[in-house]
């Protein structure tokens, strides 16, 4: 178990290097701060007063190893347009966002699975039929449609939810359901499909011809051995929505989390906020891959064995 | 009669719950709050709240009106020192009393700048004056290098807004030296002397203000200003149909109707004190030859792009020209015009050989732009032009491959000065950027017109630039933007004529509600 946790480890670092150096390039790319957030009518030499200010007058090169060199040591810079610590304009940001993760992915986990179990058992039924049109639904309707539609019906129309900020349990209804929608199609599937796999399979028979009850069988053996690709889909799936379906669903309900925050410094190019806004997002994103990793290996002894 | 007072009642309803609090749903919270260094249209929606300047004006009237504010009188004592009395009384939020030396400090913190963000702002606008000196307790001196016909004009910008000196020293590092991190900690946690105190302030995010009870004048009419970023245009009016904001900001013309069909809400705008502009690059070897440009120019029917954009409730202007500039206002000139055969024919005479003119914008910053780019790309095209959109978030106002693209020349103060003048002065912007070229007739007509104290010269000299701006263009001025705000019917608010874009004015007598 020990070398497949260090692979883990390592693998991780190696990742969060790459995405730091794309995230310095990619940001470079995009075009100069100083053009966009100090707005028009700016002269050549105040344009060059503020870039040296803003120290962004070395070359490429020399600001890509100085903010190696910071984020080694924990020091990710000032925002350009705030001018204070990127580390605490991001933070500021994080529990929100994390509220909302966890809020999506409980609702999620309550409303997938019981429902992938109820297609794989009634599967010939039109309950079954039912539950793969609801899956199939949640994929084909991207995350930003459900969020305005629903805006449109329970806030335009009905009135009765609110659409700003996070301010009360009533603020989760919508962002919850418009961010888990494509994750609960994807993991009624997938639990359905590992369902259908194992209660085919040789041992189910038996603890059946034992004379268990149904529930049991199912719950116990069924879900238990379909855990394995259960818990891979949930990993990866997440990791998704941590890393993208934030930013739409942020931004739809004025939520004031990490992908806001991203869209905002993206617009006026704030480099360090957007640097260290990725980067973070990057660690969660990696993290959950490695806990998804780990809990395989702890979930199915053949992994774990086989590969250390 | 019953009925008349239970909808009367049921009107008033909602907000008696709160009559004195408001929540504003904002497109856009700025992500600092510094008058001096800031001149964006986001921050220049709060600043008016918070602060004061020496000497105001009479924001409901269009013509400039002065009015006394933190100084209660002013006259010159040479032609190029201004004396100015200080009010007594006057409180920051802090609670510290604000004394000349905190004026001093607030102007030369601008006029002698050293802080690069106060630099690069004071350099446009405030380049006349090297100082402000202290009298005695109540009264300072301004001093001019030259005679300054603008004198009440420039004091009341935003930039010379008044802060505290020893609060903002002791913001960071050393408390008796002003150091660059303390004008940057001042921007988080911003003091002024307004009737609305700034209580929280997040970035890009909130702010709240509260009513300060010790301020100067008449006291706010508000308890307490919630502004809130609502970016999505779609959730802002929601916002403001659920009841979640009183005002919204920023409503694009075709979402008008969405809030005008509902008896709870209301619409009120006025066309912007800013104009979306096309700019042409003088030194593109390709565009050097005017007549090339001035067909560029010509083609354009922005009468159509105002009627199919924006409701004909735009302003095309004839110059580069608005009437909140007062005496300076030349709507008679006509520089600029829709002519499509003329067009053609300079193009015939220039032997445009049908090669590709870029025209730059980016996807979203200019309500509007792609879709004015694109009706422009048919105009051009309909006299023979062959234009092409480039759409990217890049600036590229400053490079050398430039052909044409949109940008905006605001009003930053109501005088030509203030728009034309910041943009398109001798060694301004557009002229260090390389796409626009002055020579020493220009300079010194810029000049004339810069500093005469006598408005009919100023006024002739103007038009002598237009003129080179006709003969030789690099700018058409497209129109000024209908800017709109949506609120509940029950307030009473609307923008100000007497002030620049997007002033959330919330002082007495600027808003009231129903009710309260």
């Amino acid at each position: 178990m020990i070398p497949y946790l260090i692979r883990v480890a390592v693998k991780s670092v190696v990742t969060l290097f790459a995405i730091a150096t794309i995230t310095f390039i990619a940001t470079r790319l995009s075009g100069n701060p100083i053009d966009t957030f100090l707005g028009d009518g700016l002269t050549e030499e105040g344009r060059a007063e503020l870039i040296r200010y803003f120290q962004l007058d070395g070359s490429l090169w020399q600001q890509y190893l100085a903010f190696m060199r910071g984020a080694v040591s924990g020091e990710f810079g000032l925002s350009f347009v705030d001018r204070r610590p990127v580390t605490e304009v991001v933070s500021d940001r994080l529990w929100a966002s994390g509220q909302l993760l966890l809020a999506s992915v409980a609702f999620t986990l309550l409303v997938a699975i019981p429902l992938g179990i109820l297609g794989a058992i009634y599967r010939k039924s039109w309950i079954g039929s039912a539950v793969m049109m609801v899956a199939f639904a949640g994929y084909a309707v991207p995350s930003f449609i459900l969020a305005i539609v629903m805006v449109l019906v329970f806030s335009y129309w009905l009135n009765w939810l609110p659409v700003v900020g996070n301010g009360s349990f009533a603020h989760f209804i919508m962002p919850t359901i418009a961010m888990s929608g494509v994750l609960i199609a994807a993991l009624t599937r997938f639990t359905r499909n590992a369902m259908l796999d194992v209660l085919g399979q040789d041992f189910i028979r038996t603890a059946r011809a034992k004379g268990l009850g149904e529930a049991r069988v199912v719950l116990r053996h069924g879900l238990g051995n379909a855990g394995v690709t259960v818990i891979s889909v949930i990993g990866l799936q997440v990791a998704g929505l941590a890393a993208a379906g934030s930013v739409v669903v942020e931004s739809i309900f004025s939520w004031p989390g990490i992908g806001q925050l991203l869209v905002n410094a993206a617009l006026v190019r704030d480099y360090p906020v957007l640097q260290f806004g990725v980067i973070t997002v990057a660690v969660a994103v990696v993290a959950i891959n490695a806990l998804t990793d780990v809990s395989y290996a702890l979930a199915d002894p053949r992994i774990r064995l086989a590969r250390s | 009669m019953f009925r008349l007072m239970l909808t009367t009642a049921l009107a008033v309803l909602p907000l008696a719950a709160t009559a004195q609090e408001i929540t504003v749903g904002a497109a856009n919270m700025a992500p600092y709050l510094d008058p001096g260094r800031d001149h964006s249209n986001v921050g220049s929606q709060f600043y008016y709240n918070s602060f004061d300047t020496l000497i105001d004006r009479d924001h409901t009237k269009l013509e400039p009106e002065w009015v006394p504010a933190l100084a209660t009188s002013w006259e010159l004592i040479s032609p190029t020192v201004m004396e100015l009395k200080l009010r007594d009384g006057v409180k920051f939020h802090n609670g510290d009393p604000m004394t000349a030396d905190d004026v001093i400090f607030s102007l030369n913190r601008m006029m002698q700048a050293t802080f690069p963000p106060y630099v690069v702002r004071a350099k446009d606008r405030l380049a006349n004056f090297p100082e402000a000196e202290k009298v005695d307790e109540n009264t300072i001196r301004i001093h001019a290098n030259r005679e300054e016909p603008l004198w009440e004009t420039l004091i009341s910008l935003q930039q010379v807004m008044i802060i505290p000196e020893a609060y903002t020293k002791a913001l960071t590092g050393d408390p008796d030296v002003a150091e660059d991190s303390d004008f940057e900690a001042f921007a988080l946690a911003p003091v002024g002397t307004g009737p609305y105190k700034i209580e929280s302030f997040q970035p890009g995010e909130k702010l709240v203000w509260t009513r300060f009870d010790d301020f100067w004048g008449e006291k706010a009419p508000l308890e307490r200003v919630n502004v809130v970023q609502i970016s999505e245009t779609a959730s802002r009016v929601t916002a403001l149909k659920t009841g979640e904001a009183d005002i919204i900001t920023n409503i694009a013309p075709d979402q008008l109707s969405l809030i005008d069909n509902d008896p709870a809400l209301k619409t009120a705008g006025s066309a912007t004190a800013l104009f979306h502009v096309m700019i042409m690059n003088q030194n593109h070897p390709k565009l050097k030859d005017p007549r090339i440009r001035q067909a560029m120019s010509l083609a354009i029917d922005r009468d159509a792009l105002n009627e199919a954009l924006w409701l004909g409730k735009a302003i095309v202007p004839s110059t580069h020209t608005m009437a909140e500039m007062g005496e300076l206002h030349q709507p008679d000139l006509v520089t600029f015009e829709y002519d499509p055969e003329r067009a053609k024919e300079l193009l015939a005479e220039a032997g445009y050989d049908g090669f590709e003119i870029t025209y730059d914008t980016a996807p979203s910053y200019y309500t509007n732009g792609v879709l004015a780019a694109q009706a422009i790309m048919e105009m051009w095209a309909a006299v023979g032009i062959n234009g092409k959109i480039v759409v990217g978030d890049k600036w590229t106002g400053n490079s050398p491959d430039l052909m044409a693209r949109n940008w905006s020349n605001p009003m930053y103060f109501a005088d030509p000065f203030g728009s034309f003048g910041v943009m398109w002065a001798p060694d301004g912007p557009s002229q260090s950027e390389g796409r626009f070229n002055t020579d020493e007739a220009y300079a010194e007509t810029w000049d004339r017109f810069r500093y005469s104290t006598d408005v009919a010269v100023r006024k002739a000299a103007y038009a002598e630039l237009m003129e080179r701006v006709k003969e030789d263009p690099a700018v058409l001025p497209l129109y000024r933007p209908f800017e709109s705000w949506g609120m509940k019917t029950a307030i009473n608010w609307a923008p100000m004529p007497g002030h620049i874009p997007y002033v959330l004015d919330f002082r007495a007598g600027s808003i009231t509600l129903a009710g309260s």
